[in-house]
């Protein structure tokens, strides 16, 4: 089976502003990788990258076994929740019913089939019952689960999220540790952002290690040294006798 | 009594303005949902003024008001992308507005007797529709408004969440520029019934009304439409009325818009009351 | 050109350049600090906001600045009473209420008679009829408002760049936003005669535009947006009188005449692409 994502020396660049170099693995299916490093150092400019959202100056990306935009409709995106006007008037079935839009097709509208995939999808993340309200009226957490249950609707075969753990209550932080996992059983791959160790110790297999430029990647326990993390972070990261890491943001 | 909201329409023209009105009004409503969920109001008020001169040209040259409209708004948006490299775009915009409509205000008056001209162009002829023009503003009309129900859920994606929308992998500016051509198309077909300075009420006022009374898109669209259709018809009965019966010369454009403004107000009103009432601890709640 | 110099002979005449000049001049001071802080689109909102208070006013019979300056106040209240409900955007709000006020104001003017001439008095201007009177007043508030603002104007440039530094020192912001607010409301009602609300929008952005083109010192900005606001004034009469124009229209043209010759211009001298305010460039005091 080919591997859902395969990076090869990426470098991407803002103009003349090199912000990320020398990026190479491959994540296999049912593999999740946590990508850590301080604010600025091309997390989400990774990401974009393996969206096709966001062109590389150099090396290869591959998605799913092709490139990054003929694979987005199998990837799904999970931002984070503050970015959306909790104003705007959908609901929170709406939303979830929207990470399966493309695969209903232009001019067609979602049908029983596609709303009761997505109430299954918002019953895994523990919200069925506020189907019906308005989006902006949950909690962030909650909204987090939302946009999470959104990708689940998708079917993706690779998941891609933002800071998932940031800021979110325990109940979501359970809820969506709870449905990683099961997704990763089921062969999806996820690549996901986070500041969070424990996190990262938890729910992840593998560890990608960036400050504007690779410094490890490989198994959890192999990357997330004192010594790798104090190269990532720098002087925000503090040594604790017994071998502990601290990061400060 | 109620003979007085049908007695006007007895006549061949106020016939056709009639049916000039509903039609802007059921596309304003649904177009203006949109504006509203894109925020591009400003954009709006910009378009309205930039396309003058087109239509000022277009007058005097005696040609499709409708071609010169689109031409100068097309020049307008070209400028605008260009010149937003350079200028702030907020005060782009102001230099945009303010000199297409000088531009207009010139080409006007090179006629004697512009100042009647430019009030027509100002604040629309709507009981001077001809066939040929409710022909033009039904085929926008339909156009756009089934372009928009086609396009719904991506645009409504769009707007709620554009980068998760890019992630899936729309072409989002080639959704934006849809909406921003049918808005475009509806300024324009609008313009020649309630004047370039008063579009924007058809298009932001009934909508920005049924988003006080709704919470979800698509009755949202349905009762835009319907206010701003039942707007223009309540706005010609009484200019109507007050021009023959009461003798006061009452604008119909200027009266519609009154009209559809009075119904923003009264509902913005109720419903501050009906929070109150309901929560009176809480006195702004959610929508 | 014959036509023109048959009205340089004219008193009306050249009173109107008079008017133009000195409208063009506060309009292009004022307009330095409108940039600043970024109030263009309040401008164009003013511009529909007092039409309706004039055009009252006038039918009452009483004074256009009350009448304008009040309604705009009204408008200003308006928009921040609707504004409170967070489901609609500012842009929106203002968008209702202007159109609405300016219906209003169509329904007051067209009401009476004569209403065609005066309706475009008010948007566009009828500067060769301004009377004397007109021009005392253009004297007297200009210098005002000039001389408020060149008092204060390191105080003001500083509230635009640095809101909280200000306040650290002691200065009042909102207290600085009214002061310039207010001015602009003046500098527009007194541009009516001449140019119209609508086209003193021209008039208050466009040479301040045009000035930061060539620029980068406030005290140097605010000498070039005068000098070329009262140029436009010349410029637009001039060809009022040589292609038999409306003057008001003309002036607001030749404002953007001047802002594309100098874009054209700067350009070839900045290649590195300067940017304005609100972009990366910044502007010394």
């Amino acid at each position: 089976m080919s591997p859902a994502l395969v990076l090869d020396r990426v470098a991407a660049a803002y103009g003349r502003e090199p912000v990320l170099e020398g990026v190479t693995g491959v994540v296999e299916p049912g593999v999740a990788v946590a990508l850590i490093g301080p604010n600025g150092a091309g997390k989400t400019t990774l990401i974009k990258a393996i969206l096709g959202l966001v062109p590389i100056v150099s090396g290869r990306i591959e998605v799913l076994g092709t490139t990054p935009e003929a694979a987005r409709a199998r990837v799904a995106y999970v931002p984070q929740a503050e970015a959306l006007d909790p104003q705007f008037p959908v609901s929170v079935l709406q939303v979830v019913v929207m990470g399966r839009y493309r695969a209903i097709g232009w001019g067609r509208r979602p049908s029983r089939a596609d709303k009761a995939a997505a109430r299954a999808a918002l019953d895994e993340v523990g919200l069925a019952q506020r189907a019906g309200d308005r989006f902006g009226v949950l909690s962030g957490g909650q909204r987090q689960r939302v946009l999470l249950a959104r990708a689940v609707a998708q079917e993706a075969r690779l998941l891609l999220l933002d800071e998932p753990f940031t800021g979110v209550d325990a109940t979501t932080t359970d809820s969506v540790l709870t449905v990683l996992h099961r997704l990763r059983r089921a062969g999806v791959a996820v690549v996901m952002s986070t500041h969070d160790l424990s996190v990262a110790h938890l729910a992840c297999d593998e560890a990608c290690l960036i400050n504007r430029h690779q410094v490890a990647f490989g198994p959890v326990e192999d990357a997330l040294t004192p010594e790798l993390l104090k190269a990532t972070y720098g002087g925000a990261a503090l040594l604790l006798d017994g071998g502990a890491t601290v990061i400060a943001r | 009594m109620w003979g007085l909201f049908f007695e006007p329409f007895q006549l061949g023209y106020m016939r056709r303005a009639l049916a000039e009105v509903v039609i802007l009004g059921v596309l304003g409503g649904v177009v203006g949902v949109h504006v509203l969920l894109r925020r591009l109001a400003f954009l709006t008020e910009v378009v309205q003024h930039t396309v003058f001169p087109g239509i000022a040209i277009a007058f005097a040259l005696d040609q499709s008001l409708l071609a010169g409209a689109l031409v100068a708004g097309i020049v307008a948006i070209i400028l605008y992308t260009f010149g937003a490299r350079r200028v702030d775009s907020n005060a782009l915009m102001a230099l945009l507005i303010s000199t297409f409509f000088a531009l207009g205000v010139v080409v006007v008056s090179r006629r004697t007797g512009y100042q009647s001209d430019l009030t027509a162009l100002l604040f629309g002829r709507i009981l001077s529709v001809d066939q040929r023009e409710l022909l033009d503003t039904l085929v926008i009309g339909v156009v756009s408004v089934v372009l928009l129900v086609v396009l719904h859920k991506e645009l409504v994606l769009r707007a709620f969440d554009p980068l998760g929308s890019e992630a899936m992998g729309y072409p989002t500016i080639a959704l934006d520029l849809v909406v921003n051509v049918v808005v475009m198309l509806t300024v324009v077909a609008a313009v020649r019934a309630v004047g370039t300075v008063l579009v924007v009420a058809f298009i932001v006022t009934p909508a920005a009304t049924a988003r006080l009374l709704c919470r979800r898109i698509t009755p949202m669209m349905i009762v835009a439409a319907a206010l701003g259709a039942l707007g223009g018809w309540l706005g010609l009965v009484v200019s109507y009325e007050g021009s023959i019966h009461h003798g006061w010369r009452l604008a119909s454009g200027a009266t519609i818009v009154l009209v559809l403004t009075a119904g923003f107000l009264l509902v913005a009103a109720g419903r501050a009351v009906a929070v109150r009432v309901r929560r009176p601890q809480m006195a702004m709640a959610p929508a | 050109m014959r036509n023109l110099v048959d009205s340089l002979q004219s008193p009306l005449y050249r009173r109107a350049l008079l008017e133009a000049v000195l409208v063009g001049a506060v309009a292009g001071v004022v307009g330095v600090h409108v940039v600043l802080r970024r109030l263009p689109f309040f401008v164009v909102a003013m511009s529909h906001a007092t039409f309706p208070g004039v055009a009252i006013a006038s039918a009452l019979g009483i004074s256009l600045f009350l009448g304008g300056s009040a309604y705009g106040l009204v408008v200003v209240a308006a928009v921040l009473v609707l504004g409170a409900n967070r489901a609609l955007d500012d842009a929106s709000v203002i968008g209702v209420v202007l159109a609405g006020s300016f219906a209003l104001g169509v329904l007051v003017v067209s009401a009476q008679p004569g209403s065609s001439r005066d309706l475009s008095a008010f948007l566009v201007g009828s500067v060769l009829t301004v009377t004397p009177a007109d021009v005392v007043t253009t004297v007297v508030v200009g210098a005002g408002v000039l001389g408020v603002l060149g008092f204060l104007q390191k105080e003001l440039v500083l509230g635009a760049f640095d809101r909280s530094g200000a306040s650290a020192l002691g200065y009042r912001g909102w207290v600085l936003d009214a002061i310039v607010l207010v001015a602009v409301t003046l500098t527009m009602v007194t541009a009516i005669p001449a140019v119209g609300t609508l086209l003193a929008v021209a008039l208050l952005t466009v040479p301040a535009l045009t000035a930061r083109l060539w620029v980068d010192r406030v005290g140097a900005a605010i000498a070039v947006a005068a000098f070329v606001g009262a140029l436009s004034g010349v410029l637009g009469l001039f060809a009022a009188a040589i292609w038999s124009i409306a003057a008001g229209g003309a002036i607001a043209l030749a404002t953007g005449v001047c802002f594309l010759v100098s874009l054209a211009v700067t350009a070839s001298r900045n290649r590195t692409g300067r940017r304005l305010p609100g972009r990366a460039g910044g502007v010394a005091a």
